[in-house]
């Protein structure tokens, strides 16, 4: 089915597309730089010069190791949720919060009314669509994890800053597909954070994508699949891209329970770990994904962003899951 | 009844770095220890001094009750699991609904109680520490539930075997000195069918207490469905997290409490400031219902998670100024 509206946007993709969560990580040169910013000790142009030097670096990078959909890798952002917060109206910026181990962010704060003012993340999407044939996933921060993931001083309820937020974000996909973004990814981490909140999640997301012509990912990570399952099928989505492997694949179970109806990202490395999986483990969960899934409906990525390994770590975990994509695309190929 | 005491509480963790410059010493000094720059011995220094920091801190805000902030957990759950025999650390899964990821403990064989887990750092926090120092638990139910059942040993079973372990922890922390200790229960909220294996496993704990007192805390859901059912519970003290559930006032109106009780009537997940005129009004509806000698006021759950430093602080400041208050209104 979804393939159909692929290629109705002409996009043409091979069996068992790969691509990326989104972040990858930066380079030191823009870490030092960063660093260097936030300091007030180098310019927004020099910065934003680097910036791009190592989006066209991850963009060569990506084409080298026949990645199929590309990220921009997410350079110019800080944390996900912040650097929409920070490019929104309505939002300041708190203290550092821990979120697990040894890892802090500055949550936003809700304080006014939430609008959106101009495109945000739509210059990155052209720079890094003119680097390259191959399409770029536009992608944004969805609004239940928006909302989640910030204090809430100014709404009175959750629902009403989570809708608040899709309605400012359905400008910024507007503005993505009018620049032609055809696969618009929407990260909702958060999203199985409140069973009992699905339902204005999903209308949220409805808000978002309504209207606009483009092939939707929804990218779920760490949370409690089995409160929310098969209920989040009703998402407004075409492609549900989900961390499988930090969990072991429990979810295959799930999904032999009741069958996964729409495209499914499956994340086949763990990005928390340190260890990179070699092609024959990789191999076997792309293996262990289509005893649940149509080969026509699977995707290939790893389980989230990639920003917290190191390049290294990242580089040896992209080559070896395009490897065994590639040994079970022969496989299909044969059968077929 | 009006409650004769009332008691400015911790209600367990307290953030462990902070925006200003000495404020990150534990996050530097953390990432210094992965990369093998520090020793394990020396990075245990700066969680030593950040422990008497965050005292210090408590104290400053006015409580009259603090915790060691559980500056040394990594989180809830796999600082006690990592140290039980049978218990392998897995991936991250978010804690609860909170924006907070734990390791999930998966359970490998036969659960034994090795060596006091938390005797150490309570001791360390007793001996700094100007105020009576609060030890927390997470209780049995909620570590079981939270944990990976791989070899399919059935949850019943694994409860009982943490309930054993953790009535240990007791055993040793009543021994080391604590006045009070809190058990942490969030899990019970969310799978009230299972209250029978809970309440058995805190009989179990609570069994070891000796004369320490026993406070059993219950938040990120609504506590009002099980409330009654907790009154039975052998514990001392019932910790309620009022944030989630519209009518816990008036289920602690109609069911009074003979138990002591930890009012968590500050939202410890959002910024926003309580007025403390507000909460004390909704104070005066509670109070005379109750039937207990001592009231915690106290925030809905512990800060250290979710909340930055400044506004744990200032979190802590309104706890502070309620119980004045409310001492003025007895």
């Amino acid at each position: 089915m979804t393939r159909d509206k692929l290629k109705r946007l002409g996009i043409d993709l091979p069996l068992l597309p790969t691509t990326s969560v989104g972040s990858l990580p930066k380079p030191p040169y823009l870490l030092e730089a960063r660093q260097k910013f936030s300091a007030g000790k180098i310019k927004t142009a020099e910065l934003r010069l680097l910036e791009e030097r190592a989006t066209k670096e991850w963009i060569s990078t990506q084409e080298e190791l026949g990645i199929d959909i590309l990220v921009d890798g997410e350079m110019y952002r800080g944390d996900m949720a912040a650097y929409f917060a920070e490019n929104l109206e309505g939002f300041k910026s708190s203290g550092l919060v821990r979120s697990y181990g040894n890892r802090y962010y500055r949550k936003p704060i809700i304080v006014d009314e939430i609008r959106w003012k101009q495109p945000i993340t739509v210059d990155w999407w052209r720079f890094a669509q003119k680097l390259t044939k191959k399409p770029i996933k536009g992608m944004i921060t969805g609004p239940y994890t928006m909302m989640d993931w910030s204090f809430n001083e100014y709404y009175s309820s959750r629902r009403e800053a989570c809708l608040a937020l899709a309605k400012a974000l359905h400008e910024e996909v507007k503005a993505l597909s009018r620049a032609g973004a055809k696969i618009i990814q929407v990260d909702e981490p958060a999203i199985s954070a409140r069973p009992e909140e699905l339902e204005f999640a999903i209308e949220a997301m409805s808000t978002v994508t309504k209207g606009i012509d483009a092939y939707f990912i929804c990218h779920i990570c760490y949370g409690a699949f089995e409160f929310i399952y098969p209920e989040m099928l009703k998402l407004p989505a075409d492609n549900f891209d989900l961390e499988m492997s930090n969990s072991e694949l429990d979810l295959v179970e799930l999904f032999r329970a009741h069958p996964f109806s729409k495209d499914l990202s499956f994340g086949v490395v763990d990005v928390h770990s340190h260890e990179v999986e070699d092609v024959e483990t990789i191999e076997k969960r792309i293996r262990k994904a289509l005893e649940v899934l149509k080969p026509g409906q699977l995707w290939i990525d790893p389980d989230c962003g990639l920003k917290t390994r190191s390049r290294e770590e990242s580089l040896g975990k992209l080559r070896n899951m395009v490897e065994a994509t590639k040994r079970v695309r022969a496989d299909l190929g044969q059968v077929s | 009844m009006i409650p004769m005491e009332f008691i400015a509480a911790s209600s367990g963790s307290y953030p462990r770095i902070g925006d200003s410059i000495e404020q990150q010493r534990h996050r530097q000094a953390y990432a210094q220890l992965e990369r093998g720059d520090i020793t394990a011995k020396e990075f245990e220094q700066v969680q030593d001094d950040v422990t008497r920091e965050v005292i210090e801190e408590q104290i400053r805000a006015g409580l009259d009750l603090v915790t060691d902030g559980q500056v040394r957990w990594y989180d809830p759950i796999s600082h006690l699991a990592s140290a039980v025999k049978g218990c392998k650390i897995n991936g991250l899964l978010r804690f609860f609904d909170t924006n907070f990821y734990f390791r999930q403990p998966v359970i490998e064989g036969r659960l034994a109680w090795q060596r006091p887990i938390l005797k150490k750092e309570f001791t360390f926090a007793k001996e700094v520490s100007k105020k009576p120092v609060k030890p927390v638990l997470t209780g049995p139910y909620t570590l079981a539930k939270l944990s990976i059942d791989r070899k399919r040993i059935g949850l019943q079973k694994i409860v009982m075997d943490f309930a054993e372990i953790i009535a240990q922890e007791v055993r040793e922390l009543a021994g080391a000195g604590a006045e009070i200790i809190q058990l942490d229960e969030p899990a019970i909220l969310k799978h009230p069918d299972d209250f029978r294996i809970f309440s058995k496993a805190v009989e179990t704990v609570s069994a070891e207490k000796g004369n320490t007192r026993l406070a059993l805390y219950t938040y990120f859901g609504d506590a009002a469905p099980l409330y009654e059912k907790m009154l039975e519970l052998p514990v001392d003290v019932i910790g309620l997290d009022f944030t989630y559930s519209a009518k816990l006032p008036q289920v602690l109106e109609r069911l009074g409490c003979d138990k002591d009780i930890g009012l968590g009537l500050i939202d410890g997940r959002n910024t926003k400031l309580e007025k403390p005129d507000e909460v004390l009004q909704k104070l005066q509806h509670i109070l005379p219902a109750l039937d207990c000698k001592r009231t915690y006021l106290n925030t809905s759950c512990g800060l250290g998670d979710y909340l930055p430093r400044e506004s744990a602080f200032k979190k802590l400041q309104v706890v502070a100024a309620i119980v004045k208050k409310a001492k003025e209104m007895v």
